[in-house]
């Protein structure tokens, strides 16, 4: 009988979370927050057509809002890349790496752009990485840059 | 089945039924429906005199089978509504007692089955023909219950034929699960609410899905009542009010109507005749004040019956799975486990599992869900939809008999979603919060989380979305531009890998439109990057679509109604390109008009 007791409070525990206010009941806790965040793949290019090209890179748990945003600065000149391009994702709780892509539209053909990349919680707070600054050159009308696929994980 | 009204008294907006009119294609219907306007002529509401159909369609807009297929579902509803009728009657004699006052043991099943009647009575459309059921049948998870329709226009027609809405017709299925809308001012992230831009808020009675179950009934484009008395009218007309009545309290829809209240109650919404008076059925304010509870009530009801085990019991394969009574077979694991890994699904629809690393080769060892396996965050996202040319909203551009005309931009919309909702734009409705409008350019494109919980529910005669079948024709996402979960996959996995800067029939020569030709977004900015390049297989592709089929309720209790359907079930083809012969060219897009983008704070970039 005695046994029975403590399935009874983990069934009745159970049971409580599955009926209590079924909203909050939903909303996970942020993820915590690496020790520091850390670019452990890339940046590259994972794609780039004449409309648009798409850098990604990958970072340890960046922890923090679920919702971050992928930065880009880039620019046609290495010391000046004042123009900014931004792509949110959702982090994965339980996933212990984020890939971030960024998606930059309206680039220029055959053009060699500058880069360095970043990532921000969805409040606007950096998660503290830096790139170096690397380039890219965009492909002619008609052309087609795909990175060679390879496994997320 | 019987073909005879339900409930309620006859009313003068009974239509004129034996007369024929211009048809969907601009030839003529038969004479129409038992139950509602049917294409023909309408002799009821303030105008009084005779009434064309809206159809401002070019031909092959509206599906050549939409009176009949129209038909067909008002016969399934009026089947379902007088097994509801059963039920009422089978109830046992209920105890009110203690304090507060219950139900003693019947008060669940009281409520739920009021809320069952409410659902399936075509007395709640403005012209008597069009119960919310109309639009979500239980057969498709309660979402759009007529295949070619689902195929082409996207957006069920309305009470008055044909004006249609923008959307496709959403689950009901674990609706009641959403949250109150709101921000979650730490994550700058807005979440929870019902329909697909949010709008049903709940912020007033403190429920999103009870409060998405209150705009339909008063909705130009769907159930077309112009005044939200209107409801508490229809509902004292309704043979279920003494049902009514005994759940809310004795006398709480004895009001005052006026005697025009019939004429108004059965002139569609957005008529030119009320102007901008959303109240026509001038109540004192007391009467007003009821008049809005049992609105309230309404809403409260419906929220009841979407709750119950009739329409979210939690009974899939994936929930035996988390109780041990079920083992997934090797591709329905495999899919699992693509969905919360390499496919990276779970970011977004969360199965409430543990959050054990699921790093390929590792096992999650999680005992059971920690909260319930509802697949979704509850959030927004602008996953790049390409503009769907067939939606029937872009041709409304012209009056309709009642001077009302749903779209006047033609083209010229663009489907913001969220976005549109905190600017308390075109097409949605106001919001109730003005701190939230200055966040609007963040959320351009923004549409619900669903849920996948259902999104492979179908007819037990036809028992798959997917080619070659034989299945049953669903629209997947806010537009229905997808129209097979292998797409709905494929999208997720090559949507950038194959991006062209083309809009919908207008893939390079060689290329073939959602198989290696994404068009456009119809919104670039804030573009969802967790997917668009998943790397996914082929074989990885349809593993997903087969877990995702875990998902249906029925498996260990059979569904309710899942044998309604007595339509056709479609064969052939493949689920790659399923619908693809429906495809037309989108027409050279104007700019997006005034209204919808240029309503401050403007989008991030313009609109294409």
């Amino acid at each position: 009988m005695n046994r029975l007791l403590p399935r009874l409070a983990i069934a009745i525990t159970v049971a409580s979370l599955l009926s209590s206010n079924p909203g909050t009941a939903q909303i996970l806790p942020p993820l915590k927050k690496a020790a520091r965040v850390v670019i452990i793949k890339g940046p590259e290019v994972e794609l780039s057509f004449e409309h648009l090209t798409i850098i990604r890179w990958t970072s340890n748990n960046p922890g923090g809002t679920d919702v971050h945003f992928g930065v880009v600065h880039y620019g046609t000149d290495p010391k000046d890349l004042s123009q900014t391009a931004k792509s949110p994702r959702r982090l994965n709780h339980g996933q212990r790496t984020t890939m971030f892509r960024v998606r930059m539209d309206d680039l220029k053909p055959q053009t060699t752009y500058y880069y360095r990349v970043d990532s921000e919680e969805s409040n606007g707070k950096s998660d503290g990485v830096k790139s170096p600054v690397k380039k890219f050159t965009t492909p002619g009308p008609g052309e087609r840059i795909v990175l060679i696929p390879k496994p997320n994980h | 089945m019987s073909r005879r009204r339900q409930g309620g008294k006859p009313t003068a907006g009974r239509h004129a039924g034996s007369k024929a009119g211009a048809g969907p294609d601009g030839g003529l219907t038969d004479a129409g429906f038992d139950a509602g306007f049917d294409g023909g002529l309408f002799d009821g509401g303030l105008d009084g005199g005779t009434a064309t159909i809206y159809n401002p369609y070019p031909p092959g807009i509206l599906p050549a089978d939409i009176n009949s297929e129209i038909a067909r579902v008002q016969r399934e509803v009026t089947f379902i509504f007088e097994q509801a009728l059963a039920m009422w009657l089978a109830l046992p004699t209920p105890t009110l007692t203690g304090q507060p006052p219950t139900f003693q043991n019947t008060g669940v099943s009281m409520i739920q089955t009021l809320g069952k009647l409410m659902n399936f009575d075509q007395n709640m459309g403005v012209l008597r023909n069009q119960a919310c059921a109309s639009c979500h049948m239980p057969y498709a998870g309660f979402s759009g219950p007529i295949p070619s329709v689902n195929l082409t226009m996207v957006a069920f027609p309305g009470s008055f034929h044909f004006r249609a809405g923008k959307r496709t017709a959403q689950r009901y299925t674990y609706s009641p699960w959403y949250p109150v809308f709101q921000l979650n001012v730490v994550g700058q992230d807005f979440f929870g609410g019902n329909f697909w831009d949010g709008r049903a808020t709940g912020y007033l009675i403190q429920n999103p899905d009870a409060e998405q179950a209150q705009h339909p009934p008063v909705d130009t484009q769907e159930m077309g009542l112009p005044d939200t008395a209107c409801i508490a009218f229809r509902l004292s007309q309704a043979a279920y009010r003494p049902l009514f009545e005994q759940v809310w309290g004795a006398g709480s829809l004895s009001i005052a109507f006026p005697p025009d209240t019939e004429a108004i109650c059965s002139t569609p919404g957005g008529a030119a005749v009320f102007g901008a008076d959303t109240q026509p059925v001038k109540l004192s304010a007391s009467e007003r004040t009821r008049a809005n509870t049992v609105y309230d009530r309404w809403g409260q009801s419906l929220d009841a019956f979407e709750k119950g085990h009739e329409v979210s019991p939690f009974s899939s394969k994936f929930d035996n799975f988390l109780k041990a009574k079920y083992t997934l077979t090797p591709d329905e694991m495999a899919g699992y486990n693509l969905f919360r890994g390499k496919a990276n699904c779970n970011s977004c629809h969360l199965d409430g599992r543990g959050t054990t690393s699921i790093a390929l080769g590792t096992t999650d060892t999680s005992k059971r869900a920690l909260t319930n396996p509802l697949f979704t965050c509850f959030g927004f996202n602008n996953e790049g939809l390409p503009i769907n040319p067939r939606d029937a909203f872009y041709y409304q551009t012209t009056p309709d008999f009642f001077g009302f005309t749903p779209n006047p931009f033609g083209f010229g919309y663009r489907d913001l979603g969220l976005g549109t909702f905190l600017r308390s734009g075109f097409g949605s409705a106001p919001s109730p919060d003005n701190t939230w409008t200055s966040l609007a350019p963040m959320y351009d494109g923004f549409f619900q989380v669903s849920t996948v919980r259902n999104v492979a529910m179908a007819p037990s005669q036809c028992p798959t979305t997917e080619a070659p079948g034989p299945y049953f024709q669903k629209g997947f996402f806010h537009n229905g531009y997808i129209k097979s979960l292998k797409q709905l996959v494929h999208f997720y996995n090559t949507r950038d890998l194959f991006s062209f800067p083309v809009t919908s029939g207008h893939c390079p020569a060689g290329k073939t439109e959602k198989v290696d030709c994404w068009p456009q977004p119809e919104d670039k900015n804030v573009l969802d990057t967790t997917t668009g390049n998943l790397q996914l297989t082929d074989l990885e592709e349809n593993q997903l679509v087969i877990f995702m089929q875990t998902l249906t309720d029925g498996f260990s209790t059979p569904y309710p109604n899942i044998n309604t359907f007595t339509g056709t079930c479609l064969t052939g083809g493949s689920a790659s390109t399923q619908g693809n012969e429906f495809l037309i060219p989108t027409p050279p897009l104007p700019p997006c008009a005034s209204a919808i983008c240029g309503v401050a704070p403007l989008p991030i970039t313009p609109v294409p």
